[in-house]
């Protein structure tokens, strides 16, 4: 068995042209070095019932032996006040917020803190071990803490206060639930004498959603992260009592005159940042770390408005997650400068190496595309990297239940997936959710994604190879960019091209990438689109970081989790998150087809239908039988309309000239449609009985000569190589591909 | 949030109905018919007598039976020496182990 995960990294960024740099991020907790060299990637699928691994060394100076160390990740993200003159000495103090914890996690969550990790001096007010509400202050000689006896309620709003005074020398702790049916009220009222002060002299940040240790690299600077949100946290320079703190609480515009106000921290602000801001007129202005996920619904919120650039001033909540990760910050082990004159592509950093008598080869993917305002081919490929990282490490077929049902059969992971679940630290994907079950929706490149690059994983990445194996073997030279490069360069990146060909399941789509294609499709563009299920969720990219994505799935699709109400809305935009079809671009609109249904048992074939014998699209059969059945062969599930497949429906968008050439309606048992699909519920609506469960191959001309050739299914151009390449997939690919080359008008 | 749980899946299972465990070893990817559907239903679902799955040694070649955890961020376990050099033959391994689970009898041997 060959080792993967030996040594592990990831490139930035992942998308350079001739003449940049790409960096590579490594690590290895057990090899000093490895053999490395650039490869480029034309398939990566190693089941020898396929065109077999296929990869071509590009000579760099990084050829050869490269020394490896070991870099921990650490996870878990917080907000942070730097130290202001205010903060210190501050004698008596109240604080306050709502919160609404998610999870207990049999350790202390802090809320809310500021404490000296090298004396101990300081207060936090947390959630313990038994998940009970204290506030603890400390000094040197000790410290005095007072705990609720009754532990929070995970998933209900909790108003929470703390105060000392160092004048009386007593410390309080209250909470009083929001909700008081049904079992949710809470209240807790205590107060003590405070044999300790925590006064504090030196420089201290604050910190919410956890605490300082002290450390600095390797280890951690925070910890004991707290899970679930916060809202309003408010700072007040006298002892206050509960009441008179929730109404300072409450204020979403605190009274500024107040002098004892010392920060009233307004979350609602700079939510597509990484800023926090302070309302109160000590601008004590700080931060957050590790991508907590704001735009998040406040103890106000009314549920009137669902949009947080609606109403913000009910979104002054940011929910906090103890395994958030944003950015591995792993030093960089290596850079490459790609040289002038290299052909565009899938590219990789391989590492080998020999540990324990076991084999290593691990890669870390990037991509080259063109040199910048150049083409050297009539073909792009859009590397489909948005779904790439909406799909890092995947866990869904470990910690989802339905997962061996959904997917019609026992499951079978990767060496890599294996390594991934065992070190969560690499983050999650978006099909997955955190620990305290609510959903991850923001996933970033720059970490170890063992999932997307040449192994054992074959969805997304492996699959989309076999596109590129093809347009090698016939000849058809392809040039690169990524959905990144779509995002932030638009249409113009695709207009010097002929065609434009989109992978096997290019499922996830930001407002830029879609304009982008509906532009070059309606000025004479040529759009290929040779998979299925794309196009289907909403994204954005981050406004300025590279590799970072945002989604929130809704309450429908095909969804591994939900956004809470009133947090479908990405933070990065204000935009309305969920499907395409949700924002009124159902994938039809753009391709003609959307997704229908989930077929992972057995494959289905294409018929042809009466369009595909029209004049105008009999190029595409061209040298196919009147009644030849189209794809019942392929590596994926025995047939070319497999795993997810896409129909065209004139409702939700197909054009009017579109023409649906073949249709693969007999999907069977295991056809199984999509929930947005199944307008009410009934039975019969697997493939078996209905035919909503289908794939079609649909033409359809656009404006200006231009067309969009869609084929509906993820196993399509799996299906390409078989019996060396001679097979009508194959055939009708390169028939399309040939026509849509010619430059005449379709 | 969104959760599904392994108790959902009910269907009794007759465990004198040996002809349905005969037509999964016959073809373990299917088609399966409405009975057989629902023994798998219930035993993928609920992962009685254990979350199994496989983990691949060579692609395309061999796979070595590993149980998922019962547990949240659980270990996964690996069973080295129980390899399958065909995908069926995991499936079927797997089926034995839970129609036993399920229906506290064993299959014939001789059905293998
Ligand atoms: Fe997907």
């Amino acid at each position: 068995m060959k080792d993967s995960t030996k040594v592990i990294g990831y490139a930035s960024p992942w998308s350079v042209a001739p003449g940049e740099d790409v960096q590579f991020h490594l690590s290895s907790e057990v090899l000093k070095s490895a053999s490395a060299r650039i490869v480029r990637i034309r398939c990566a699928d190693a089941d020898p019932r396929g065109p077999g691994i296929k990869v071509y060394h590009q000579p760099s100076p990084l050829d050869g032996e490269i020394p490896l160390a070991s870099y921990p990740i650490h996870t878990g993200s917080f907000g942070e006040i730097p130290d202001a003159k205010l903060l210190t000495g501050l004698q008596d103090f109240s604080i306050g917020a709502w919160i609404w914890p998610t999870i207990l996690t049999g350790g202390d969550q802090v809320v809310f803190a500021r404490k000296d990790a090298a004396t101990g001096k300081g207060w936090r007010l947390f959630i313990n071990s038994d998940g009970c509400l204290s506030f603890a202050v400390s000094d040197e000689a000790g410290s005095s803490t007072i705990t609720a006896s009754q532990p929070v309620l995970i998933r209900e709003w909790l108003f929470v206060h703390a105060s000392f005074s160092a004048t009386e020398g007593t410390i309080t702790l209250s909470a009083e639930s929001l909700e008081r049916d049904g079992g949710r009220a809470q209240h807790v009222s205590l107060s003590a004498r405070s044999t300790v002060s925590p006064v504090l002299n030196t420089a201290t940040p604050l910190t919410f959603a956890a605490e300082l240790t002290g450390k600095s690299a390797p280890y951690s600077r925070t910890g004991h992260h707290f899970n679930g949100k916060i809202d309003r946290p408010r700072l007040y320079g006298q002892a206050l009592n509960g009441a008179e703190m929730r109404s300072i609480v409450d204020a979403v515009a605190p009274d500024l005159s107040d002098p004892s106000l010392i920060g009233a921290w307004d979350f609602s602000r700079d939510i597509s940042s990484d800023l926090i801001s302070d309302r109160s007129k000590n601008g004590l202005h700080g931060s957050v770390r590790r991508t907590p996920m704001r735009a998040a619904t406040g103890a106000n919120w009314t549920g009137t408005r669902t949009n947080w650039t609606a109403a913000p001033e009910e979104y002054g909540a940011i929910h906090f997650h103890d395994d958030d990760i944003d950015d591995a910050a792993w030093p960089e082990a290596q850079s490459w400068k790609v040289p002038d004159g290299i052909r565009s592509g899938f590219y990789t950093l391989e590492l080998t190496a020999d540990h324990d008598g076991v084999k290593t080869e691990s890669h870390i993917p990037f991509f080259v595309r063109p040199p910048r305002g150049e083409k050297t081919a009539d073909i792009l490929v859009i590397a489909p990297t948005a779904t790439y990282i909406s799909y890092a490490n995947n866990h869904s077929r470990i910690d989802q239940i339905h997962f061996e049902v959904m997917a019609d059969g026992l499951i079978v992971l990767s060496q890599d997936d294996v390594y991934a679940h065992k070190h969560r630290e690499l983050g999650a994907s978006f099909y997955d959710t955190h620990k305290d079950y609510s959903g991850v929706c923001y996933s970033s490149a720059r970490r170890p994604i063992l999932n997307q690059r040449p192994g054992g994983y074959t969805f997304n990445y492996v699959n989309d190879t076999h596109l590129l194996d093809w347009l090698e073997e016939e000849g058809f030279a392809y040039d690169v960019i990524t959905d990144e490069d779509l995002d932030r360069g638009g249409a113009d990146l695709l207009k010097p091209y002929r065609v434009v060909l989109t992978m096997t399941h290019p499922e996830y789509t930001s407002k830029n990438m879609l304009d982008g294609l509906q532009t070059y499709q309606a000025s004479g563009g040529r759009h290929m689109y040779l998979g299925g299920n794309g196009f289907y969720w909403r994204i954005a990219f981050h406004p300025t970081i590279s590799g970072l994505i945002e989604m929130r799935r809704g309450i429908t699709g095909l969804r591994s989790w939900e956004a809470e109400a009133g947090e479908e809305c990405l933070s990065f935009t204000g935009e309305p998150s969920g499907l395409w079809r949700s924002s009124g671009r159902a994938p039809q609109r753009l391709t003609g087809v959307g997704f229908s249904a989930q077929v992972f048992d057995r494959g289905a074939s294409y018929r042809r239908l009466p369009d595909s014998y029209l004049p105008r699209a009999a190029f595409v059969m061209n040298g196919l039988a009147e009644d030849e059945v189209i794809g019942n062969f392929g590596l994926r599930a025995g047939g070319a309309a497999a795993l997810e497949i896409d129909r065209a429906d004139r409702d939700l968008g197909t054009a009017p000239q579109a023409m649906i050439l073949a249709t693969a309606d007999n999907t069977g048992a295991g056809g199984i449609p999509a929930p947005e699909e199944l307008p009410v519920l009934y039975r019969g609506f697997s493939g078996e009985e209905s035919n909503i469960s289908r794939a079609d191959i649909v033409l359809t001309p656009t404006a200006d000569g231009g067309a969009v050739f869609s084929v509906g299914s993820i196993a399509w151009c799996c299906a390409l190589s078989h019996k060396g390449y001679d097979n009508n997939v194959a055939r009708i690919t390169k028939n399309v591909l040939s026509r849509f080359l010619d430059p005449a008008p379709i | 949030m969104l959760r599904t749980s392994q108790d959902t899946a009910h269907f009794e299972i007759d465990p004198t109905r040996l002809d349905l465990a005969r037509e999964f070893r016959h073809a373990p990817k299917g088609p399966h018919s409405p009975e057989l559907r629902r023994v798998i239903h219930r035993m993928r679902w609920s992962g009685a007598g254990g979350r199994w799955c496989v983990v691949t040694v060579e692609p395309g070649v061999r796979w070595m039976l590993a149980r998922l955890p019962d547990e949240r961020f659980g270990e996964i376990r690996t069973y080295p020496e129980t390899t399958f050099t065909s995908l069926n033959d995991a499936e079927w391994h797997v089926f034995r182990i839970r129609w036993e689970a399920l229906t506290g009898n064993a299959l014939p041997v001789e059905m293998d």
